[in-house]
């Protein structure tokens, strides 16, 4: 578990190596807002140049905490996590902003930001789990039934587990650690229950989640000899043994392919969707200039609810950046991501596809 | 001048009193009271839009510091720094134009920023006023395959242009450390140097023209191209202005293919002074390196072991030649050739690729020097005939001086030219004084000796970080006669002195 916290911040609030990739920074132009900003002003605070106010809380909670300085910063050094762990601080000195207790409530309560309902009880025993959370379960259920699609055309079947439930990671950035504890315990739970020795996640956010932010900001780990996939790089390997067979589509629609929130985190899965939409698409895919290593996020992120000005924003961004292609469509993966593309879509005359989806239409008989 | 201490741990809202000050003889300083505060500010509102001002407390709080170590020591320990009063993102030329005339007016100082990467405090806010945030400026113009050109507006960052433009095949060659955070304009104002400004030059031999706003607020396009016999290069007299006399707001660069070939390798010298004299041969016989980046002892043991591994004791030199693959091998055969002739010891093309792509890794945490510690780069640029007694002299002024202190002298030769060298030497203290005032004057002090040691032996103040508020106090010096004049002009362009104050040696 990551705990050196005053050493990261002190060592990055004077790094402007990672300014260049910080999406919050780029679209707002604002010192304030990249990471040295975020780092400086805790470490202000600290030094008695500073207090938690009104102003100084909003600027930390408009961190996007998407891992872009992080991806970026040569020694790994873990800026996200230190930042979270001082919106924990603030949260605790009843400072943070009313947005994020309420969060606390609700999640507390139901498991997930979206809907009054509990998390459906998993069920079943297998040698394979696929983690559904709460985006997939209660925005895009479309996907889910691709993957699973998918996933049986290669002889999986998985026990579903987290049906509705969060991975934790909103909890853990928007500064409430026991909250995310608990949501991440119980998934733990459930996956240890049905005695998979494989979990399967449906994106880089979930794969971040259970791959890496549970060990380090949460001191959980999975359970020993479970293997952890996405299933975007896993179909990826299936085409190349043959084993995924897709046949292209007849749609004219040039897409851009848009990288979802948290692809940054997951080291060497870029290929692997372009590999996918190469073997459907009849035209390569565009490429946004925010790609691969340095994409943006879409605004699928814990500011939704804190800064949703933000979260619009850098969804809109995605969107300008695909139409600046020529693109006349996009096409993602991220359930989250993709709730937010199509929010916004209609104002840029894109057309919105999920790449679970359309995988699932392109499969060959 | 009582620096005002609005209590930022009080109250966010702006000055709570009017800035005590001390009246030059014929400028009347910028004192707001509360009122007046707010009506300059709807009159800046009016030019930039209410969302593209800003006078809350974290922003004035981040936008007083750049990456000035006596700043950044300051914050540190606890202590504020003068602040701006607002920070505006203006959206073009026009506005910046709307925006000086009412600083002319109310003679508000403006302070232009880039990324704030300066490492000379030459953005800092030291009598108040207006941070001129230029990154909304941040379009490409245009990128001309037949001129070889891009022209882009100058608060564009440095890393993303280069990514449009290796998109298209091309590069702009300019390859600061600083280029994830600098912007175009902030390479062009104080005269910056890239990795391989050896064969492609500075950023100031890379710009064809530049548009200016100027503090009067007249907007100005120098000539379409940089060499011509059709009168003075009043061009150039931004280039190393630091936003003193004006505020560059867009570019015309010149760009290159991306190489087909880099070929990059690593000798060891035992005598530093023929490592120099191997630099020197390949530059007057014109091999054209794009790279020479020489090591003295005490780097290659401390800055080199760290941070690429390499256990070796010596110079350790890294030699870059780029271009077409067999004009750069051939030349990378004539400098191995100099090399050996002066004792070198050939390490092959691995330590040099692995320099190559691991040259920035140092300014990274927690590898990047940090606090506690005090340190300074007192690089300086000099003549070949000169350079290797400047390093002496230099070396001996610092470790002598402030052997109590425990300094550490390390020094690498950078830049290269036709006629001379440039010296990237900096000094380390671990254990700096805890009192910061104390700091200040002991970190004051070895600048004082390095720079007066370069002054004294051939060199200059510096070579391409600027001069900021660090060096200003040395430019009487550096000039002499010439000091006058450049007075002169500066009291021409800017008459109610808002540009930038304190900085480049022209105070307020």
């Amino acid at each position: 578990m990551i705990d050196n916290f005053t050493e990261i911040i002190d060592n990055s609030r004077h790094n402007l190596m990672s300014r260049h990739v910080c999406p919050v920074g780029n679209i707002t132009r604002l010192e304030t807002l990249t990471p040295h900003g975020w780092a400086q002003l805790i470490a202000l605070e600290r030094r008695g140049l500073s207090v938690w106010n009104e102003e100084t809380v909003d600027a930390l909670y408009r961190c996007a905490d998407c891992g872009s300085c992080r991806a970026h910063s040569v020694y790994d050094v873990a800026l996200p996590e230190a930042i979270s762990a001082a919106r924990a601080d603030i949260v605790k000195q009843n400072a943070a902003p009313p947005s994020v207790y309420e969060m606390e409530r609700i999640l507390g309560m139901w498991e997930n930001p979206y809907e009054q309902r509990r998390p459906e009880p998993a069920d079943g025993t297998g040698d394979t789990a696929l983690f559904v959370g709460d985006d997939t379960y209660f925005l895009k259920p479309s996907v889910l039934e691709a993957a699973l699609e998918l996933l049986r055309s290669v002889g999986i079947d998985p026990v579903l587990i987290g049906k509705g439930r969060n991975t934790g990671y909103l909890a853990s950035s928007l500064g409430l650690p026991g909250v995310a504890w608990d949501l991440a315990q119980a998934n733990l739970e459930e996956l240890k229950a049905t005695g998979a020795q494989r979990l399967f996640v449906l994106s880089p956010g979930a794969f971040f989640a259970f791959n890496q932010m549970y060990g380090e900001r949460l001191g959980l780990a999975l359970p020993a000899g479970v293997e952890l996939l996405e299933v975007i790089p896993f179909l990826a390997d299936q085409l190349k043994t043959g084993k995924l067979r897709l046949k292209q589509t007849s749609d004219p629609t040039v897409y851009a392919y848009v990288d979802p929130t948290h692809a940054v985190r997951v080291k060497a899965r870029a290929e692997a969707p372009r590999a996918l939409l190469a073997a459907v698409l009849p035209e390569p895919v565009r490429e946004l200039f925010w790609r691969d290593g340095r994409a943006y996020p879409c605004g699928d992120l814990a500011l939704e609810f804190t800064q949703p000005d933000i979260a619009d924003a850098l969804t809109r961004e995605r969107l300008a950046d695909a139409a600046r292609t020529g693109a006349e469509g996009v096409i993602t993966e991220g359930p989250g991501s993709l709730a937010h593309l199509e929010r916004h879509a209609p104002a840029y005359d894109l057309r919105v596809r999920g790449l679970y989806e359309l995988l699932a239409e392109q499969l060959a008989p | 001048m009582q620096i005002p201490s609005d209590g930022f741990s009080e109250t966010t809202a702006p000055l709570a009193e009017p800035s005590v000050v001390a009246v030059a003889p014929d400028v009347v300083r910028y004192a707001p009271g509360k009122f007046h505060f707010e009506m300059i500010r709807s009159e800046l509102e009016e030019v930039v839009g209410p969302e593209h001002i800003s006078t809350a407390g974290p922003d004035r709080l981040i936008y007083s510091c750049d990456w000035f170590w006596p700043p950044q020591m300051w914050l540190d320990r606890g202590q504020p720094l003068p602040m701006p009063d607002y920070i505006l993102h203006p959206g073009s030329p026009e506005e910046i134009s709307a925006i000086m005339e009412i600083a002319n007016k109310y003679r508000i100082p403006v302070i232009p920023w880039g990324g704030g990467s300066g490492t000379q405090g030459g953005a800092l806010s030291l009598y108040g006023g207006i941070i001129m945030d230029l990154k909304r400026l941040d379009r490409i113009i245009e990128i001309n395959e037949q001129a070889m050109t891009v022209t882009a507006q100058a608060g564009i960052n440095g890393t993303q242009l280069e990514w449009a433009l290796n998109e298209r095949g091309f590069t702009l060659p300019h390859y600061p450390a600083s280029a994830n955070c600098a912007t175009l304009g902030g390479y062009l104002a104080p005269r910056g140097s890239g990795t391989i400004s050896t064969k492609y030059g500075k950023a100031e031999d890379l710009v064809m023209s530049m548009q200016v706003v100027l503090p009067d607020g007249r907007i100005m396009r120098t000539p379409q191209v940089p060499n011509h016999a059709s009168g003075p290069d009043f061009m150039r007299l931004f280039l190393g202005a630091e936003g003193t006399l004006g505020i560059i707001t867009e570019a015309t660069m010149q760009i290159d293919y991306l190489p087909e070939a880099r070929l990059l390798r690593a000798m060891l010298f035992d005598d530093m002074m023929k490592a120099i004299e191997a630099g020197r041969r390949m530059m007057v016989h014109r091999l054209n390196p794009m790279v020479i980046r020489l090591y003295d002892p005490h780097s290659t043991a401390s800055l080199v072991k760290e941070t690429l591994g390499l256990d070796l004791a010596g110079g350790y030199m890294v030699i870059g030649f780029d271009g077409d693959p067999d004009i750069a091998a051939l030349q990378e055969e004539k400098a191995i050739r100099i090399c050996s002739e002066l004792g070198a010891r050939d390490l092959g093309r691995e330590p040099g690729e692995r320099w190559w792509n691991h040259r920035y890794d140092f300014y990274y945490p927690p590898k990047t020097l940090k606090f506690p510690w005090m340190y300074g780069t007192t690089e300086t640029v000099s003549t070949f005939d000169k350079i290797e007694g400047l390093w002496l002299a230099q070396k001996q002024a610092v470790e002598e001086g402030y052997r109590d202190w425990g300094v550490r002298y390390i020094a690498h030769f950078s830049h290269w030219w036709h006629w001379g060298a440039a010296m990237y030497s900096r000094f380390i203290i671990e254990a700096p004084p805890d009192d910061p005032e104390e700091a200040l004057r002991l970190h004051n002090r070895i600048w004082n000796a390095a720079v007066t040691a370069s002054l004294e032996n051939g060199g200059m103040i510096n070579e391409h970080h600027g001069v900021g508020l660090k060096l200003a106090r040395f430019m009487r010096r550096q000039y002499g006669d010439a000091w006058p004049f450049l007075q002169m002009l500066k009291r021409a362009i800017d008459p109610n002195g808002i540009m930038n104050p304190g900085k480049v040696g022209f105070g307020r």
